[in-house]
């Protein structure tokens, strides 16, 4: 074990065991293969004619296919929340998770309905169509009436559908009744719930591979006037996105007001506020390409105050480069337990899921390039690191200077460096990340970054990343949590039009009736059938970061969880964790000091869309916030219905 | 509260006159009565009347009477205080054992008679009588898309005005956007501190958010003031301070209360108190959690062995409790007072206040570590 060098601490060494909140998506979790679906449903067992169109439909459909009538009329019909509802899954099978794209209700099925039918039959059906999901627990699902929805029929017998709204408690097991006899009959009476399978459809998976460059989200992230946005800009001029009578123009501008030295930062930092104060308040969007990927670059804010905006860069990232101010002076004032934003920054981004991290150690021309200082630096943010959870091999270190344009793009000219520094460029760093995985045969689910409502045409476009699934124009979305449903007019990424947007994309979706009021930053789009549960109580598995204050019952915290942030009490602690083992060590304990781990319960103001971080892992990481600091960190473990 | 007659033996029965001024004084007046005491006040009842026709006539009528208290509701929204009970006093139209209820308006005198008037209720009648130290407190607590309008008083702290909206972020073309959303956010917010922030009561107004909302904000007060000519900003331009907090949520206005420039105006109010004994308590909990308990039981047991330094304890428990636990809790303020200790009583409508009731509402700082409350339940 490295000495640790800079401060007496001891950090448990199970610190980065408890943290690994990605080990979460090992093929344990899902458990077994579903068996695939069920063939039947060609046996010719007789037709039925559908009352309506009369069409002749299947005998082990309930309901047309052409129309979407039902073949018998339900006994219990409610009205309530027709876009929120879901259909319970069913859960025969052993009490992992299971997939979306893996069917559940297998039993002896007749009525099968793959996905693909019914998203036609669906297609022709309101807006309130029912919803199924899948990705709860097995095992468990509560069953609530069904609305009378006719897609009901469809699904499975013996659904019953779950209010959406409410978040989802923990669900009880059921069974699946077999089909065969009453059809009519099957919703809302029956206690069984059934998940209908989620097939992604053929445009959404990705052509073949090699055609198409993969999309990297690179959060950049660090101390307050560590170079962030400079280096973004240098960037981005260096590979010709910034036009050179563009950057003349920031130059210009830039000297005018006084502020020679930033103007390449001006390329991210657009708005006057910004410009005027020198820094940067909120996410920076610009894209560029490499060798191997389409590159979103994240600039985040650095300073304190602008956290919760960094906090909605950070959700969206894949990898991430921490830039560091070599100088003398501020790269101690950038570690500094709790006046420096590096750590806090390293700590949040490894929280949601960045494994992957170059560290760019800027302004190395200040200190003249020299090797004892990155010695040093590389030395002392190594370790912390390290504790942090990014394992060695992940985290590369760069240094260069944006300023003078050494090491960016190119190997540095410059002799002092070049004489003891042989490794890659940033560019060449970049291009060496790993891929990240992206969920395309999950349903889509995109939690919006921003909320556009363009002067000219009245449009309203939501912007984000999808964290899963596909879209493309004319996709039907639903908006969570307001419940409204409108169409994709288009789709746009990087101020180009595109066709399809897959996950990891970072777009900005025109949207076709959607009111503006009923969305803004911090909702989520989804698909209409499978939507996203909204919660106003959680249970939260988190870790208690150093240098906070202790939580105890009542403490009033700041909750974020993507792009959303809500006003939070803690109202139950029901267990610390064992930092080892990550069993429950203690019952109710009386607080939480730092670096505890622990389960606990919080009450929010308003109701957030979130899931649980076993069903989709970019709306299940949350961090807490207090007075400023972030407190915690941790995942979503269940939702709870009040 | 104007006090007009007192006559009471301390620790015995008695009774006071006395006038509520301001709603603060209502709210002195909710935790002074009790479920027992008697009330005697001015107020309206609708009474039927045999006329000479024959019919019967209601008639609201003014009278006088005195009610044997059964329950107190105080109304947060409207600032009243309603009594419910007994009549207990002989009148003409009202029977003795009939129900009335009672409301307690300002600026009208009532007569409150009580069987024990023990040290906490004296307490209480100080300090309502007491002319000085009245906070009157405005802030206005804002981030970027929401803004809260808050009045912190002398006993309590009330929400005026909350305004949320969407603000776009700042995406290239959609830049003219952010502006315009920004500046009808601030129109709000102006219109809000308008209608509710009176520079003739309260004594600053004090604006806080992270970041720089509160410098644009302020800008943008000072501007529209100048050319709509508002003469109660133009004029008090003075008292208008500007204080960093971490976030626009409520529970921030602990930090604005703990700022120094906001501090050296209330240091002597009972809210800066309550904050100081408050941040003090977590302090201890953080560095020296042994010292530190909370919950009736380790309270108790801590007492016994005579180690509470601070004692802190919400008004609500007095307030909701029946008579014995009322007298326990009277009886433990005042042995820790006895023994060299003190006894805050947080007002539960102040932010400190409810964060203690959150935590169970008795917490106490010891004079040495006691770690085998750890084991105890709480």
């Amino acid at each position: 074990m490295p000495r640790k060098v800079f401060d007496g601490v001891d950090y448990d060494d199970g610190y980065d065991d408890d943290y690994d909140y990605d080990d979460l998506d090992d093929a344990d979790y899902y458990g077994k293969a579903q068996p695939s679906e069920p063939v039947k449903e060609t046996i010719k067992r007789g037709t039925w004619s559908c009352p309506i169109c009369t069409y002749d439909n299947d005998e082990s459909m309930t309901a047309c296919d052409i129309c979407g009538v039902f073949r018998n009329p339900l006994p219990h019909m409610n009205n309530n929340h027709d876009k929120k509802t879901a259909t319970a899954k069913t859960s025969d099978s052993s009490s992992a998770k299971t997939q979306w794209s893996k069917t559940n209700n297998v039993e002896d099925n007749n009525h099968v309905k793959d996905g693909v039918l019914r998203l036609q039959a669906n297609n022709k059906a309101s807006a309130s169509s029912s919803i199924s999901k899948e990705s709860i627990p097995s095992m468990e699902s509560s069953s609530k009436l069904s609305t009378g929805n006719e897609q009901l029929g469809d699904q499975v017998s013996g659904a019953s559908s779950r209010r959406n709204r409410m978040g989802e408690g923990t669900p009880s097991v059921e069974e699946i009744r077999p089909q065969s006899h009453n059809r009519g009959m099957s919703k809302s009476d029956l206690p069984s719930k059934s998940r209908a399978p989620y097939k992604p459809e053929k445009w959404m998976l990705p052509e073949k591979e090699g055609s198409d460059l993969n999309q990297l989200n690179l959060a950049i992230v660090g101390h307050v006037d560590s170079g962030k946005s400079t280096l973004s800009g240098r960037l981005l001029h260096l590979l010709g996105r910034i036009s050179q009578k563009q950057m003349h123009k920031y130059e210009k501008e830039a000297k005018i007001q006084g502020k020679g030295s930033f103007a390449y930062a001006w390329a991210l930092d657009e708005s006057p506020e910004e410009r005027e104060r020198g820094i940067t308040m909120t996410v920076g969007v610009a894209y560029f390409d490499t060798k191997n990927y389409h590159v979103v670059v994240l600039d985040s804010p650095g300073h304190k105050d602008f956290i919760p905006n960094m906090i909605s860069g950070a959700t969206q990232a894949d990898a991430a480069i921490l830039v560091i101010d070599a100088s003398i002076g501020s790269f101690e004032a950038g570690v500094d337990p709790t006046k420096g934003q590096t750590r806090e920054h390293a700590q949040l981004i490894r929280s949601f899921g960045v494994d992957q991290l170059i560290v760019a150690i800027n302004k190395m021309d200040v200190v003249e390039y020299s090797k004892e200082r990155y010695d040093t630096i590389k030395q002392k943010l190594g370790a912390f690191l390290r504790l942090c959870g990014f394992k060695d091999l992940s985290v590369l270190w760069i240094p260069l200077s944006a300023m003078e344009n050494q090491n960016l793009v190119s190997a540095s000219s410059d002799a002092r460096l070049r004489s003891w520094y042989q490794g890659p460029h940033l560019l060449d760093a970049i291009d060496s990340l790993q891929p990240p995985t992206r969920d395309i045969s999950k349903p889509v689910v995109m939690p919006v970054c921003d909320v556009v409502k363009s002067q000219s045409t009245g449009q309203v476009s939501a912007i984000g990343k999808l964290a899963s699934g596909a879209l493309r124009s004319g996709s039907k979305v639903l908006v969570m949590p307001s419940g409204d449903v409108g169409t994709v007019r288009s789709l746009e990424r990087d101020s180009r039009p595109c066709t399809v947007a897959r996950a990891g994309d970072n777009v900005s979706v025109v949207l076709h009736g959607v009111e503006e009021t009923n969305i803004m930053s911090g909702d989520v789009l989804c698909h209409p059938e499978f939507p996203v549960p909204t919660a106003k109580h959680v249970e939260l598995k988190v870790l208690v970061l150093d240098g906070s204050a202790p939580i105890v019952i009542g403490s009033q915290l700041e909750f974020h969880v993507h792009h959303a942030k809500e006003a939070a009490r803690v109202v139950k602690i029901i267990s610390l964790l064992d930092p080892k083992t990550g069993k429950a060590s203690k019952k109710t304990p009386r607080c939480l000091v730092a670096k505890q781990s622990a389960i606990l319960e919080v009450v929010l103001n308003g109701s957030v869309c979130a899931e649980e971080y076993s069903n989709c892992k970019a709306l299940g990481r949350v961090s807490l916030r207090s007075l400023g600091r972030t407190v915690a960190v941790g995942v979503i473990t269940r939702l709870i219905e009040d | 509260m104007k006090i007009v007659r007192r006559d009471l033996v301390r620790d015995g029965p008695g009774s006071v006159k006395m006038v509520p001024v301001d709603s603060d004084d209502l709210w002195f007046a909710y935790n002074l009565i009790a479920p027992g005491d008697s009330v005697m006040a001015v107020t309206v009842r609708k009474v039927l009347r045999e006329a000479a026709s024959g019919g019967r006539d209601a008639e609201r009528v003014k009278l006088k009477l005195e009610i044997k208290v059964e329950a107190v509701d105080y109304d947060k929204v409207g600032t009243v205080l309603r009594i419910r009970g007994k009549n207990v006093l002989e009148n003409e139209h009202v029977k003795i054992g009939a129900f009335h209820t009672l409301e307690i308006e300002l600026q009208r005198p009532f007569v409150l008679r009580k069987g024990v008037w023990d040290s906490l209720a004296l307490d209480v009648l100080h300090q309502a009588s007491d002319p000085g130290a009245s906070a009157d407190l405005a802030v206005v607590l804002m981030q970027e898309g929401l803004a809260h309008i808050l009045l912190v008083g002398r006993s309590m702290t009330t929400t005026r005005a909350r305004i949320e909206t969407s603000i776009p972020r700042k995406h290239g073309p959609a830049i003219a956007g952010y502006d315009s959303a920004l500046n009808k956010f601030f129109e709000n917010v102006l219109q809000a501190f308008l209608k509710h922030i009176d520079f003739s009561v309260v004594r600053c107004a004090v604006i806080a958010s992270p970041g720089f909302t509160k410098d644009q904000f302020h800008r943008h007060l000072l501007l529209e003031a100048e050319r709509r000519q508002l003469r109660p900003i133009i004029e008090n331009k003075s008292r208008i301070i500007l204080v960093h907090t971490s976030s626009g949520y409520k529970h921030s206005l602990r930090e604005v209360l703990d700022a120094p420039n906001v501090m050296n105006m209330i240091k002597d109010t009972k809210a800066a108190q309550e904050v100081r004994a408050l941040k003090d308590f977590f302090d201890m909990l953080s560095n020296d959690p042994d010292r530190a308990c909370y919950g009736p039981k380790h309270v108790e047991v801590a007492h016994e062995r005579l180690a509470i330094q601070t004692l802190l304890i919400t008004d609500d428990l007095f307030r909701n409790a029946d008579v014995e636990t009322r007298k326990k809790y009277v009886n433990l303020v005042e042995s820790v007072k006895g023994s060299g200790g003190t006894a805050h009583i947080f007002s539960s409508m102040h932010i400190s206040g409810e964060q203690l009731a959150q935590l169970t509402g008795i917490a106490a700082v010891l004079r040495f570590p006691l770690p085998d409350l750890e084991d105890i339940e709480m």
